[in-house]
């Protein structure tokens, strides 16, 4: 039988047809993110990197090992994406099957191919006329969340959005607060379980700050926990008069979660007027804390406060680090915390006890943290028209570029800044919307005999003793990065991106980026048996890789 | 919050310049101060100006790196072009602009200085500028440039005199600021071989120092292929003691350099 046209035709696409089921037999479509992958934290495979701190604990510490500290300085280019536009990162980027999520300022949010580097899609917010934007330092975003085929973004009009991990596509919008009185939002989600938890900044701006949980599918409010108590909740008495309503205290660094204990644990911004008290006399709960809330209901189940009655904006944003440690013979379930008002501390985050309170910079507005948790405050640290001099300076110690955690050494690892400044106080007047501080600090100039700069420092979380130091030049504000095989990648103040040996501090290879990684972390993950690692610096996201 | 992010912020920004500001100033920009003598704007305006310009301009207003700004109605400026130079920055200097500072701000944070202005000098002018030319020929023009003239060591005065005022000057040439400026900070690098290099630092990272030299070369050097980079901790600009400048000769070199108000092409020699 000679073959017909007909005939030809049918077994051409009976052929396509077939072709077509044994490709998609082949590469069935990635399962939607689970919250079980999530909590499953970074993997040896280096597939995913799905939650800010790549697990819920913030430990940035990557079970990689590719890349050595033999071998770390033959790293090479592998792309670089620019995100022609103004304003630089300061995020954390995700990635999950070979696709990079990523969020920059005036979010602007992107999906690049893992690979090349190469734009899959891009998303814009229409925002406000940036003149009436209140985000106080920048009009930047930390990173997305994501849970199922969405991911989440704040914005600075305090909003939360979920968008279509696919095409970028607004699923739902939800409002956070006000924009117009003082309300932003910068902070990374963080999803735990179907919930997506958020903060809002405006502590500059009277808010009076709080922590939202939504629901990942539908945007709706499952809880909200305001961080200054309301008349008649335990603390509110810790604000004279009326303060509690503008105090500020906002949230604007990603928590931690202990499964375990189903909690969340976020830091706090400070008390509003950040210099001038006078109107918010007593301990001002709970700016300058740690919170620990029970994830499914917003219900606080314990704090700590760092600075009681802070006078010196030392917003206690920091990002938390869960572990297990062994101290005093002892297991125990433990909380680690640089903070931006000079001291290290290792809490018991069961109950929030201090177990460790050390400086970890030149401190002179508190002794110590005496046995019942309170810093033993030393006097002449009160601002006032005239200047007082405090160590460290307003922007701190440390403050939101993430630190980082290697399990195997147990060392806690943070740039740290040393400055001091005179911080100036005058009584100001609220205007709804416009900013509230009352005051302004102005850094001390570097002499020889007190010498600005900044420092990596690796802390024993057992003790708060330093175990190494790397001196920068000046302070750096970059994110931290750690991989089982000993490395750690940090930045400094003049646009280095630098890979130190994690165990002694020695540095073993630099690049210069052209740009700071201010606030930024690197990732590092797998492609194509390969480990790359990511780091975002101004307006460019640079991959680097061992050459082929 | 950190005012160090809103430092960064501003820089960022004002990479935009000066045509942001074109689009920037309202059309019924105000001549005079809406806000000036207004309490509250001027309360509010301490506070801006503190968190925002005083690292540059002192608490004090009186200039740190940044002029001293309490004679700047006294030289002669008005509230409007004021207003401008806080909106759009000044091109080529570290003064950023501000876009986003918003329009009555920029009123308070003026309400305020009005108020730590300071009267006009009543004494007469002194001194005699052609001299003061001459003299500055003769003792300063090696290492700063006036109308793109002069040497390139030390910085370019050829808007001091709006920049600087009197008292600054005088202390700055009789030698009792030891401050460095960015950019001028002395250092000297020793090489594998050869004779030591001496020069002012234009950058400095870790690995690497960028500096010209006595000679005006501009040249990078990576510190681990050199044997020494020594910061030196007094300042290249010679101390004039009355010795060497007598008060009569400072008087005319002053009045010179208070002449200097931007490059002006006509004058250049």
């Amino acid at each position: 039988m000679r073959p017909t046209i007909a005939r030809v035709t049918w077994i051409v696409l009976l052929a396509a047809l077939a072709g077509t089921a044994v490709l998609i037999a082949q590469q069935p479509p990635p399962p939607l993110v689970t919250a079980q992958e999530i909590a499953g934290g970074l993997k040896p495979d280096g597939a995913h990197w799905l939650t800010f701190g790549g697990n819920y604990g913030n430990q940035r510490h990557s079970p990689l090992t590719q890349l050595t500290p033999a071998n770390v300085n033959r790293l090479v280019p592998q792309w670089t994406f620019q995100t022609a536009t103004l304003g630089n990162f300061e995020t954390t980027t995700l990635l999950r099957d070979n696709i990079l999520y990523v969020t920059g300022p005036l979010n602007l949010a992107w999906a690049l191919d893992a690979r090349t580097g190469r734009q899959i899609w891009r998303y814009r917010r229409e925002l406000p006329d940036t003149g009436t934007l209140t985000a106080c330092c920048g009009l930047v975003n930390r990173g997305f969340g994501v849970l199922g085929d969405k991911l989440f973004m704040t914005t600075l009009d305090a909003h939360l959005v979920a968008l279509d991990i696919k095409t970028g596509a607004v699923v739902w919008d939800a409002t956070l607060e006000d924009y117009k009185i003082g309300y932003a939002s910068t902070i990374a989600p963080l999803v735990v379980k179907d919930k997506v938890i958020v903060g809002v900044a405006g502590g500059e701006f009277g808010i009076r700050g709080f922590i939202d949980a939504y629901e990942a599918n539908t945007g709706k409010r499952a809880w909200r926990t305001y961080t200054i108590p309301g008349p008649g909740e335990p603390g509110n008495n810790t604000w004279a008069g009326d303060s509690w309503k503008i105090g500020g205290t906002g949230v604007w660094v990603t928590g931690a979660y202990d499964p375990e204990q189903n909690l969340v644990f976020y830091g706090t911004g400070n008390p509003g007027p950040d210099y001038h008290s006078e109107s918010r006399e007593g301990d001002n709960l709970y700016s300058d804390s740690l919170m620990a809330l029970d994830a499914d209901t917003g219900k606080l189940r314990w704090h700590y406060q760092f600075t009681p009655h802070d006078v010196h904006d030392w917003d206690s944003t920091q990002v938390p680090i869960l572990a297990d440690l062994t101290i005093g013979g002892q297991p125990r379930k433990v909380v680690m915390f640089a903070n931006r008002n000079g001291f290290y501390y290792t809490l018991d985050r069961t109950t929030g006890k201090v177990i460790v309170a050390k400086p970890f910079v030149t401190t002179t507005w508190a002794k110590e943290v005496g046995s019942d948790g309170r810093p033993i405050l030393l006097p002449g640290n009160r601002p006032d028209e005239k200047g007082a001099v405090t160590c460290p300076d307003i922007t701190g110690a440390t403050n939101f570029w993430p630190p980082a955690y290697d399990p195997s050494t147990r060392t806690f690892f943070v740039n740290a800044r040393e400055v001091c400044a005179t911080f100036f106080a005058w009584k100001p007047e609220y205007i709804p919307g416009q900013r509230f501080t009352g005051g302004a600090a102005q850094r001390l100039r570097s002499t020889p005999e007190s010498p600005v700069y900044g420092a990596l420092r690796a802390i024993d979380p057992t003790t708060g003793g330093l175990k190494w130091e790397f001196r920068y030049l000046n302070p750096s504000t970059a994110g931290l990065l750690t991989t089982a095989s000993g490395l750690i990648f940090s930045g400094d103040s003049e646009g280095n991106l630098l890979a130190l040996d994690s165990r002694n501090g020695k540095l073993l290879w630099n690049y210069q980026l052209g740009a700071t990684m201010h606030g930024t972390s690197p990732i590092t993950y797998m492609v194509d048996g390969r480990q790359h690692v990511l780091v975002p610096a101004g307006t460019t996201l640079t991959a680097w890789a061992l050459p082929q | 919050m950190t005012s160090l992010r809103w430092v960064l912020t501003v820089s960022l920004f004002g990479m935009l310049g000066g045509g942001l500001l074109a689009a920037q100033v309202p059309q019924n920009l105000p001549s005079k101060n809406p806000l000036e003598g207004d309490p509250a704007a001027i309360q509010a305006g301490m506070g801006l100006f503190r968190g925002r310009c005083a690292d540059c301009h002192g608490m004090d207003a009186r200039g740190v790196r940044g002029p001293d700004i309490t004679q700047i109605w006294a030289s002669g400026r008005t509230d409007d072009g004021l207003w401008k130079t806080i909106k759009g920055g000044v091109p080529n200097t570290e003064m950023p602009a501000n876009p986003r500072a918003l329009d009555h701000e920029i009123w308070q944070i003026l309400a305020y200085l009005r108020t730590l202005a300071a009267p006009a000098p009543t004494d007469p002018p002194r001194g005699n500028a052609q001299n003061g030319e001459k003299l500055f020929r003769a003792n300063c023009a090696g290492c700063h440039r006036v109308n793109a003239t002069g040497g390139r060591l030390g910085p370019d005065l050829s808007r001091v005199g709006v920049a600087r005022s009197r008292e600054v000057m005088v202390r700055r040439i009789r030698g009792s600021i030891e401050e460095l400026g960015a950019g001028y900070e002395p250092v000297t690098i020793t090489p594998e071989s050869g004779q030591p290099i001496r020069g002012v630092k234009k950058n400095e990272d870790l690995f690497s120092v960028q500096i010209m030299d006595t000679r005006e070369r501009i040249q990078g050097y990576e510190k681990d292929k050199v044997k020494a980079v020594v910061n030196d901790t007094k300042s290249a600009m010679p101390a004039f003691g009355v010795d060497r400048l007598s008060e009569s000769d400072l008087d005319d070199l002053i009045r010179y350099l208070q002449s200097m108000r931007g490059f002006d092409p006509a004058v250049r020699p």
